[in-house]
């Protein structure tokens, strides 16, 4: 009975595999092309067969062919950026058109996800913080939104103020381009606070892009460009609450409302406010650990949709009072010889701007657009005996229009800018003033085979009212070896004018004097550089590998030289050279079910010329390494971070008088610090508690002469490590959809 | 032959005996299919993550292709209107319960009903 029953198992198993194999036989190929309703070939689409994910990209002429031996049923999917993808039945035919219809509206088009950070489709190296790794440091300001990535660096400006500044590819925050929605801003006198004016509430997703961007957003990024996408009015929690404290006392509040007012009009309002008002010294040098301040800000944003049309504005206020110095100082004490040393300032800030665009029917690749803004900056602070204060007020009008030659394969972007800076600073008894006026004209080409290469050409000529034409070139190119091995090619040259005061507000709190050497000119710099992307899959777990290199070399640098002279901070035009090599590899993996890993290390070489004398430049590590583990239980309804990051030795500008004419330099000490937080997500509640610095590691005498802080060996300007200790805060979010 | 015959028996009622000891341990647990208007695997995500979040649920799995949503649930602290009114929440369909409007806009496009199963 049995040996019968296997016979005929056996039997129909061998039939069934004699089906299976001779399925091909019978199938035939599909071809087709995809096209728009005006009959343009759509090149880049993606056809699959429906339920698979194998599939084809129409080439150059919008053709595609597949094998009906992959289909699992007789209907393709076929998408492409701008257009409704369409669903359609095949069965039986060998040769098939597909018209795409537009989609009725279009949006950005934003890479997002939890674990693909590393865009695969950016032509440029960049990197993509998301709200849930904004959600993984404490709250509430854009520096702390950087510390669980290695891209870019978070130091203190000074052992007075807190401030903290960005740094990429081992040069100064300034030669950063901050974006918010892809419009720059904080520009200028705002440089070295800016990462305090936009509260993480605010923010969306945060796209980091190393090297040489696009010209569309002016001549200015040097070492990189990071965007700051604001949370959407019409995609935004209607209500999102964050509370927040720490064991120094400072608090934070934040309240996002957002409303969809009318079908075409939607809104979001975000209030941020923080405060610290207690008094900390810790290392017991006479000075606060930290500035006490208080900040309140509002952003309101509106947005408009309607068929074609899509507009949206926004308002930012904000303002902020900070008060720092020795424990005993008191605002507006009077000067006199028992007078302690403190720092004060004010600041007021006002901006606008609208972003139109216009969609041209039944093409939507082709569209026009109109950015505006403006910006009212004021400051007035103090610094011992030091008075400085200053404005900016700047508009600026850009207008886009983009569209295909021929087909999707080739894109441009053309169009005009102009820029107006107003700009007036005093320090003590010097004024200083400017005012730029720079009409430009900008052309950026892409090219794109729809199958492993992507090249941006991009050029822009500026008329710079103080120093002439300005011609700004860049170049990025993209090449999938394979869907997984991805190269990066970029290059290119930016452009700038420096402000030397703002840019050094540090050097303030010292007793260095300020000494213009002569008239300093625009700093001009190219950079070359590249990366490689490598994803992969090991144990069924996602990965990737990438390592970049970048060089950038200035053509002119307004030199900040602390070294040559001590009690003095001298500017002037750089003779010889100055450099930044960067190289940086990192490892991304998924090592076990939940817990992610992240390692990188970074290498920096940065050196200036000082005096004629090539020197590195202070306070840059030369070594650094990070490590960041994510856990997440499944639904994130647990989370736990721990970030460490190693920090090689600095070297530092001396206050002491040389004996040998050699620049002989001090070190900074090499040290560790250590992030951890843990969240617990409920359905609209999240509390979360966490601790910066756990490992508790201060700067010895961050304050160089404290003692005597208007003597001449006075300097809180050096600061390379934390001056606070340990930190550990706690916080609550909530949430409605 | 028979022996074995026997022993597959005898052991098949012994794990039915298990599982139904196990089921009227877990009293009151019950499981709803719901048709959802999900299109992708992000969807899936979505709705599976949202499900977690909901009181009373103690699973839930959504078949893509058949858009169908499976959710195991305690009834005395939930019922099936409540499930289906989360899934709305997330901007999906659930039976004949109309995705919550803002939800659904608030979807990703590959997420929207319109770029159909894939």
């Amino acid at each position: 009975m049995l040996p019968n029953r296997i016979y005929i198992i056996f039997k129909a198993a061998a039939l069934l595999l004699l089906l299976c194999m001779a399925a091909p036989a019978f199938s035939q190929h599909l071809h087709g092309q995809v096209v728009d309703p005006q009959h343009t070939p759509i090149v880049g689409a993606n056809v699959i067969w429906q339920g698979t994910t194998t599939g084809a990209v129409t080439d150059g002429n919008g053709n595609f062919g597949l094998s009906y031996a992959d289909a699992t049923t007789a209907s393709i999917v076929v998408s492409f950026i701008g257009y409704r993808p369409d669903t359609i039945s095949v069965a039986g035919k060998e040769l098939i058109t597909v018209v795409l219809q537009p989609a009725t509206n279009i949006k950005e088009v934003v890479v997002e996800g939890q674990l693909q950070r590393l865009s695969a489709i950016s032509p440029a190296n960049s990197q993509l913080i998301t709200n849930r790794d904004l959600e993984k440091s404490a709250c509430c300001n854009l520096a702390e939104s950087f510390e669980t990535n290695a891209s870019v660096e978070v130091s203190t400006t000074d052992a007075i103020s807190g401030a903290k500044q960005i740094q990429m590819l081992g040069l100064d925050g300034a030669y950063t381009l901050l974006t918010t929605d892809n419009i720059p801003t904080l520009r200028g006198l705002a440089t070295p606070y800016r990462l305090n004016y936009l509260s993480g509430t605010f923010i969306e997703s945060i796209d980091i892009i190393k090297g040489m961007g696009s010209v569309l957003n002016g001549y200015e990024s040097i070492s990189g460009q990071v965007n700051v996408k604001l949370k959407d009015p019409d995609k935004t929690e209607r209500l999102y609450l964050n509370l927040y404290g720490n064991s120094r006392a400072k608090f934070d509040a934040n309240l996002n409302l957002s409303a969809q007012v009318t079908p075409k009009w939607s809104t979001v309002l975000m209030l941020h406010t923080d405060h610290l008002g207690n008094r900390v010294d810790r290392n017991n040098d006479g000075f606060m650990d930290l500035s006490l301040g208080t900040q309140y800000n509002v952003y309101n944003k509106w947005k408009y949709e309607h068929k074609d049309v899509m507009s949206e504005f926004g308002v930012n206020a904000l303002q902020e009072t900070r008060l720092g110095g020795q424990m005993e100082y008191e605002k507006r004490e009077p000067e006199g010889p028992n007078q302690h040393f403190g720092t004060e300032s004010g600041t007021d800030r006002i901006s606008f701007y609208n972003k139109s665009s216009y969609t041209f029917p039944g093409k939507p690749y082709q569209s026009i657009g109109l950015i505006t803004s403006a910006a009212h900056h004021k400051f007035n602070s103090l610094f011992g005996r030091r008075n400085y204060s200053g404005e900016q007020n700047s508009t600026t009008a850009r207008l886009i229009f983009q569209s295909v030659i021929g087909h999707t394969g080739h894109t441009y972007k053309a169009g005009l800018s102009y820029t107006h800076d107003d700009y007036s600073e005093r320090l003590s008894d010097t004024s200083f003033a400017r005012t730029e006026q720079v009409p430009g004209a900008f052309l950026e080409y892409v090219y794109n085979n729809s199958k492993n290469l992507t090249v941006v050409a991009g050029s822009r000529v500026d008329l710079h009212n103080m120093y002439g034409t300005v011609f700004t070139p860049r170049l990025n190119v993209k090449f999938d070896a394979t869907p997984n091995t991805i190269f990066r090619v970029a290059a290119g040259k930016g452009f700038r004018v420096a402000n030397p005061l703002a840019e050094n507000t540090a050097a303030l709190v010292s007793s260095r004097r300020f000494v213009f050497r002569e008239a300093l000119q625009p700093e001009q710099a190219w950079n070359v550089g590249g990366s490689f992307t490598q994803y992969f899959e090991l144990g069924g777990r996602p990965g990737a590998f990438i390592t970049d290199y970048y060089y950038t070399t200035f053509q002119n640098q307004v030199v900040a030289d602390m070294y040559s002279t001590p009690q003095l901070i001298a500017f002037y035009n750089l003779k010889g050279r100055s450099f930044s090599s960067s190289f940086q590899a990192e490892l991304q993996y998924e090592a076990l079910k939940g817990l992610e890993v992240k390692t990188a290390y970074k290498y920096y070489d940065v050196k200036s010329t000082y005096n004629g004398q090539l020197e590195q430049r202070p306070m840059i590590p030369q070594h650094r390494f990070f490590v960041n583990l994510g856990f997440a239980t499944p639904f994130d309804k647990w989370r736990a971070d721990l970030t460490t990051q190693y920090f090689g030795l600095m070297p530092l500008a001396s206050m002491e008088q040389q004996h040998n004419a050699d620049l002989s330099m001090r070190n900074s000490d090499q040290f560790f610090v250590l992030n951890g937080q843990i969240t617990r997500a409920l359905k609209r509640w999240d509390i979360y508690l966490g601790g910066e610095n756990l490992l508790n590691y201060r700067q010895p005498s961050p304050i160089l002469g404290a003692g005597d802080p208007f003597g001449p060996n006075f300097d809180a300007s050096m600061v390379w490590g934390p001056i606070t200790g340990r930190i550990i805060y706690a916080g609550l979010r909530f949430k409605i959809n | 032959m028979k022996n074995i015959k026997a022993l597959i028996f005898t052991l098949t009622m012994l794990l039915a005996s298990v599982s139904t000891q196990a089921q009227s341990q877990k009293k009151g647990e019950e499981t709803v299919q719901i048709k959802t208007s999900a299109v992708c695997d992000m969807c899936k995500k979505t709705i599976e993550k949202a499900m977690a979040y909901e009181k009373g649920v103690i699973s839930s799995n959504l078949d893509v292709k058949s858009q169908m949503l499976t959710v195991v649930y305690n009834g005395k602290k939930t019922n099936t209107d409540n499930i289906r009114k989360a899934v709305n929440a997330t901007g999906y369909d659930a039976d004949d319960k109309p995705a919550q409007e803002r939800a659904y806009n608030r979807l990703d496009d590959c997420c929207k009903k319109e770029a159909g199963i894939h």
